[in-house]
């Protein structure tokens, strides 16, 4: 759209000055329109090219049917979108040093167009050989998997395909950091064809995890290679999901991952945690036992009070990224006595270590986390059934940090008290499993139609009907745990909405 | 009574402003001059003219809404919006008949804005509702909106057309009663102005339709709708020409039938060798399965004569041009092709060469092959044209070696491999080879079309006529005549012993994209960006058939060997199938994603291939639906036409596609990188 504007500024760029407004105001649809007739043109001459993308010379010969001159030569240059506009474009220009343009090697001449030949299809079967598009073979390899289920199907790897497995693993092993690793990364995200290697590459990281658990850089590496091979849309992992599974798990709940204090392990648990829910979100309709699978291992870890706290992290992570339903029925009805055993890890009286107590910190931000998005879930979904109490709770607040620092007191009591605190943690997780158990009946019961890819978000008004007293009553004392800097979490607005 | 008076004086100046406004000043004038008149005799001002709608409540109502709307711009926007949303909440029934109604509505409001100045209100009120309508329209809509003053609703074809004619819109009874009842109900006497001047509707009692197979339910061509089904009522002589070698061959057929099938094998043997030498992928088995193919093959031949002996056969007609005399040798080598020919259908595939033409670097407009594959020809956007004689490479690839064949660059990397055609002043849009394969036709930007000898390698001819770019061209299937289609919207007949044209036919709307030759070659058939294809008559020059359906360009054309039907593709990658003697389509095919730049029928019009921007190559039964168009008409179903085989190329678009008169399919196109 050219607007008025637009006219004035293009009239001062080309010397006019005084354009009065009315005559502007008459330029800009008419401009609008020439230019789009002249586009219409254009596109005419680039369908009659045979081509489906728009070049600078077919704007020039269209201007060329108009009897107008054409705009200076530019060749075809690449106009770049805009990230967050769908109709802007740029330019993508680069500076060019002209020193290095003087120096640089004469280009060699473009080799002759010719013409290759060869057989699309012999009697109405496609032959699979290089020239053909390799999407076939894939679906051809699909239907023998499919037929001789049971036996293991021998297949002939390429030289190609030898040397691409050799090349990547060993980069993964030795240069795992270097931009050469990333751009393997990315095609083996991308490329049709590498279907034959799914085999190999699961059980390449299957064994290389169990035998880096020390080397961060290198589960990292892993790590990556397990995610773009889940993201490749060509690559058939269905079969050997159940293999990378249990590794990939590792990667997020294992006690130490590295040795040194520098690795930070917890990256690589948040980036592992992004891997499993994108797996189950797109394989979980498939395998209809893979998110209950991965989520009570989750949970098990999480309720285990024995486990370290990088375990618990993990779990936390991997429960946040499968979607807010998971946190909203499994992690924040065992908050308040999770939350009991956390504190006192926080707190440099009681816990001395320094490693430690950075870790309980983590752990303690991303159940905030956890909790906030849940919160402002909830809030999107029912504004006007939640703005009262948490308002009494706002203003009640200078109240309520008595409360709960003595309740902080209380818990330090606890733990001083061995007995209790086991029993405590023992009712948490008989809780739990009944929780689960009703969690589990209603996934099975909504996979089918959500496809569980939205868990979190789409059924979120349901299950608030269902058991939406249940949920509210959790999510009420959020405020009794983390106190104002709860409402860090919520987005401003809403903030100002509270205010 | 002295209210009432004054009432009627209100009223006669508000029918004379009304009456002004729509441009009637004579009959303003009259009333003026009436009013006066009576006013002068008659001391009572209740006139005769007043009476009428004194008694009429309901007529003053409307006259008053009349001169109230007229100038408020915002008025299309809130009668627009209510009509809309009564239309969305109808009953579920009716909903798709009633809504069917919005967009001509819609598109209407929008120039009745432009057409008025209210350029803002214009915008403001297409913005707001083009997303109910971007999904069947969006090209027009694209069109539609750069119109933003009167004098481009003037300048522009598409929207002079729209506001020219009607639209016809089926409906059923009572959606059309439900319709009315509202529009008089709400008195939005806008709408009904808008819905009686442009639509037209074709009222049919009984259940409304489906919302999906009826396609001709809405044809936005109104008046020149008429005019199309008026030329549609003109007599066409489908029928192939009387003793055509095809015929000769059937007469011949059972002396030779034992003849036939040796040489058949022997061939199908040499065949074989061939595609060894030429591609590394012959196969042991190969020779072995060809053989029982090659039985199969023969077995459904035979059931296809039977079905073709209760079909009747299609009726011989004479040809209106005087057609070249065709050389012995030439007769010999198509007869000889037409007995080896391979029976196709649905269940014998063809199989498919394909020429991929590399480090095109984008610049290949166009590609064309020979009718027995050993030329290719491509047309370039630097106004060269290049000619491949792929015999001379199978055999330079032959004397390398056997084993290095399967390099991508056939021609060795020193010399060149194609000869190269140097004449044309801009990008070259076609390039067609005559039947024999001795001339070879281009079209230009440059306005001209040329003529070339692949024996001398060098123009010809150059022949000047069109005063645009020239799109296409085509060679009649005997030689001699030539067709070419331009932008200046006009195709043009020409023989090649003649530089003027011998016809020039004009009527489409838009640029004609392409032509083909009917293989009776009494007609011509052109594509549009009009969306339509005609049928011209060579001899007298006039158009005998227009088809409408297209929702975009047409960019391909092909028509049956038997001369009975015509398939056209389409931008959006529709294909559709249409009798030539009926004018409608028999079924749209669909499944291409993007543009389908060529289609090709089999020798005996069995098998419709097309090639696509998309990177496929489609088979698609035709046979199937001539069959299931007669028990259509016996049970009244809606059909689909099946898609048979899909081959999709290593990102390589199909630019060009030609059925041998042995059956085999080849095809071309320039392989492109991967848009990344």
């Amino acid at each position: 759209m050219v607007t008025k504007e637009s006219i004035e500024v293009i009239a001062q760029s080309i010397g006019v000055s005084t354009l009065s407004p009315e005559v502007s105001a008459a330029l800009a649809p008419d401009v609008d329109y020439r230019v789009r007739e002249i586009m219409q043109e254009a596109i005419k001459c680039m369908r009659h090219a045979r081509r489906t993308t728009l070049m600078a010379h077919d704007v020039d010969s269209a201007l060329h049917f108009r009897n107008l001159e054409p705009t200076s030569g530019s060749k075809s240059i690449r106009l770049k979108r805009a990230p967050e506009h769908r109709d802007l474009y740029f330019f993508d220009e680069k500076d060019v040093e002209l020193k290095n343009v003087m120096e640089a090697p004469l280009p060699t001449t473009p080799p002759h167009v010719s013409i290759a030949t060869h057989w699309l299809a012999i009697d109405g079967i496609q032959p699979s050989i290089p020239q053909n598009s390799p999407l076939q073979a894939i679906s051809d390899l699909k239907r023998s998997e499919y037929k001789e289920d049971g036996l293991p199907a021998r297949q002939v790897l390429s030289k190609e395909l030898q040397v691409y497995f050799d090349k990547v693993t060993e980069w993964a092993l030795t240069l795992s950091g270097s931009t050469l690793f990333r751009r393997a990364l990315s095609s083996l995200k991308t490329d049709p064809g590498l279907h034959p290697l799914a085999p190999f590459f699961t059980s390449f990281i299957a064994e290389e995890i169990v035998r880096n658990m020390d080397n961060y850089s290198t589960l990292l590496a892993l790590m990556g290679l397990a995610r773009s091979l889940l993201h490749n849309p060509h690559v058939h992992i269905e079969p050997y999901l159940h293999q990378l599974m249990p590794s990939i798990i590792t990667c997020l709940i294992a006690k130490h991952l590295g040795r040194r204090l520098s690795d930070n392990h917890w990256d690589l648990r948040n980036f592992t945690a992004g891997t499993v829910a994108s797996t189950c979100k797109r394989f979980g309709h498939v395998y209809h036992n893979l998110l209950p699978r991965v989520t009570r291992s989750l949970l098990h870890t999480f309720l285990d009070p024995t486990k370290a706290l990088p375990q618990h992290y993990g779990a936390i992570q991997g429960m946040v990224a499968l979607g807010l339903n998971m946190v909203r029925f499994l992690l924040l009805p065992n908050l308040g006595p999770y939350l009991q055993l956390l504190l006192p890890e926080m707190v440099p009286e009681k816990q001395k270590d320094e490693v430690k107590r950075h870790g309980a910190w983590l752990v303690y931000g991303a159940l905030m986390v956890a909790a906030g998005r849940c919160l402002y879930e909830r809030l999107k979904t029912s504004q006007t059934l939640l703005s009262p109490p948490t308002r009494s709770v706002w203003k009640t607040n200078g109240k309520l940090t008595n409360p709960r620092q003595s309740k902080r007191k209380a818990s330090s009591d606890n733990l001083t008290h061995q007995p209790p605190l086991k029993k405590l943690a023992g009712e948490g997780i008989m809780q739990m499993s009944s929780t689960q158990m009703q969690m589990h009946g209603t996934i099975v019961g909504l996979s089918a139609a959500t496809q569980q890819t939205h868990v979190g978000r789409d059924i979120a008004p349901r299950t608030s009907a269902t058991s939406g007293t249940n949920i509210d009553s959790y999510l009420c004392p959020l405020f009794e745990y983390f106190g104002e800097s709860m409402l860090m979490f919520t987005p401003k607005h809403e903030l100002s909405f509270f205010l | 009574m002295e209210g009432e008076q004054l009432n009627g004086i209100q009223l006669n100046e508000f029918l004379i402003g009304y009456l002004k406004k729509r441009g009637f000043n004579s009959a303003a004038k009259g009333l003026e001059e009436d009013l006066h008149h009576n006013k002068g005799s008659d001391n009572n001002v209740s006139s005769f003219t007043s009476i009428d709608y004194h008694n009429d409540p309901e007529l003053t109502k409307l006259i008053r809404s009349f001169s109230q709307s007229e100038d408020d711009p915002t008025r299309y926007r809130e009668c627009y919006s209510k009509l809309r949303s009564w239309a969305y909440n109808s009953l579920d029934l009716y909903k798709h008949e009633l809504l069917r109604v919005m967009y001509p509505v819609f598109i209407h409001c929008y120039m009745d804005l432009v057409g008025k100045g209210h350029t803002q209100e214009a915008r403001v009120f297409f913005n707001s509702f083009r997303k109910d309508h971007e999904m069947i329209h969006l090209r027009d809509l694209q069109k539609l909106e750069g119109v933003l003053a009167p004098s481009h609703l003037e300048e522009m074809e598409f929207a002079r057309s729209l506001r020219k004619s009607k639209v016809n819109i089926k409906i059923c009874q009572y959606s059309y009663d439900l319709l009315l009842q509202y529009l008089h109900r709400t008195e939005s006497t806008l709408m009904l102005g808008i819905i009686n001047e442009h639509i037209n509707f074709q009222v049919y009692s009984g259940q409304p339709t489906s919302a999906s197979d009826d396609i001709e339910a809405v044809t936005i061509v109104g008046s020149f709708q008429d005019t199309a089904n008026h030329i549609n009522q003109k007599e066409i002589q489908w029928g192939l020409l009387e003793d055509s070698l095809e015929d000769r061959l059937e007469k011949t057929g059972g002396l030779l039938s034992d003849f036939e099938k040796g040489q058949g094998e022997s061939k199908d043997g040499d065949a074989d060798d061939s595609k060894k030498r030429s591609t590394e992928i012959g196969k042991q088995g190969s020779s072995i399965k060809k053989l029982k193919k090659d039985k199969a093959g023969n077995a459904t031949a035979k059931v296809a004569r039977l079905e073709t002996s209760t079909v009747p056969p299609a009726p011989r007609v004479k040809s209106e041009l005087a057609l070249p005399v065709m050389s012995t040798d030439v007769e010999q080598s198509i007869l000889e092709d037409l007995r080896n020919r391979v029976q196709l259908s649905s269940v014998a595939m063809p199989s498919v060469s394909f020429y991929t033409f590399v480090n095109s670097h984008n610049g290949l407009n166009c590609a064309s092959i020979s009718h027995d594959g050993s030329l290719v020809s491509g047309g370039f956007s630097d106004s060269s044209i290049k000619i491949w004689d792929m015999a001379k490479i199978g055999q330079a690839g032959a004397l390398q070696g056997e084993d290095d064949t399967n390099d991508p660059n056939v021609g060795p990397t020193g010399r060149r491999s194609y000869t190269l055609l140097l004449g044309h002043s801009g990008p070259v849009y076609s390039a067609n080879f005559s039947p024999p394969g001795d001339f070879v036709l281009s079209s230009s930007a440059d306005t001209t079309i040329r003529l070339w000898s692949t024996k001398l390698n060098s123009n010809l001819v150059c022949y000047k006529g069109h005063n645009y770019p020239v799109w296409d061209v085509q060679f009649s299937p005997f030689g001699h005549y030539f067709a070419s289609c331009s932008h200046d919207r006009t195709a043009r007949i020409w023989t090649m012993d003649q530089i003027q044209p011998l016809r020039i036919m004009a009527g489409h709307l838009s640029d004609v994209d392409c032509v083909q030759w009917h293989p009776n070659c009494n007609y011509i058939a052109t594509g549009s960006s009009d969306k339509t294809v005609r049928l011209w008559d060579v001899q007298t020059g006039e158009c005998v058939r227009i088809f409408i359906g297209h929702r975009s360009m047409v960019l391909s054309l092909a028509m049956s060997p038997d001369g009975r039907y015509m398939a056209s593709g389409d931008e959006d990658g529709t294909i559709m199938m249409w009798d030539l003697s009926t004018a409608r389509c028999i079924t749209p095919l669909m499944g291409h994603n993007s543009c389908v730049w060529s289609l090709s029928y089999s020798g005996e019009g069995s098998l419709l291939a097309s090639g696509s921007a998309d990177c496929t190559v489609k088979l698609w039964d035709v046979t199937s639906s001539t069959k299931l168009t007669k028990a259509e008409e016996k049970n009244g179903n809606s059909n689909r036409l099946r898609s048979l085989r899909t081959f999709p190329t290593k990102s390589t678009p199909v630019q060009a596609l030609r059925f041998s008169r042995r059956n085999l399919l080849f095809a071309a196109g320039a392989i492109s990188k991967p848009a990344s």
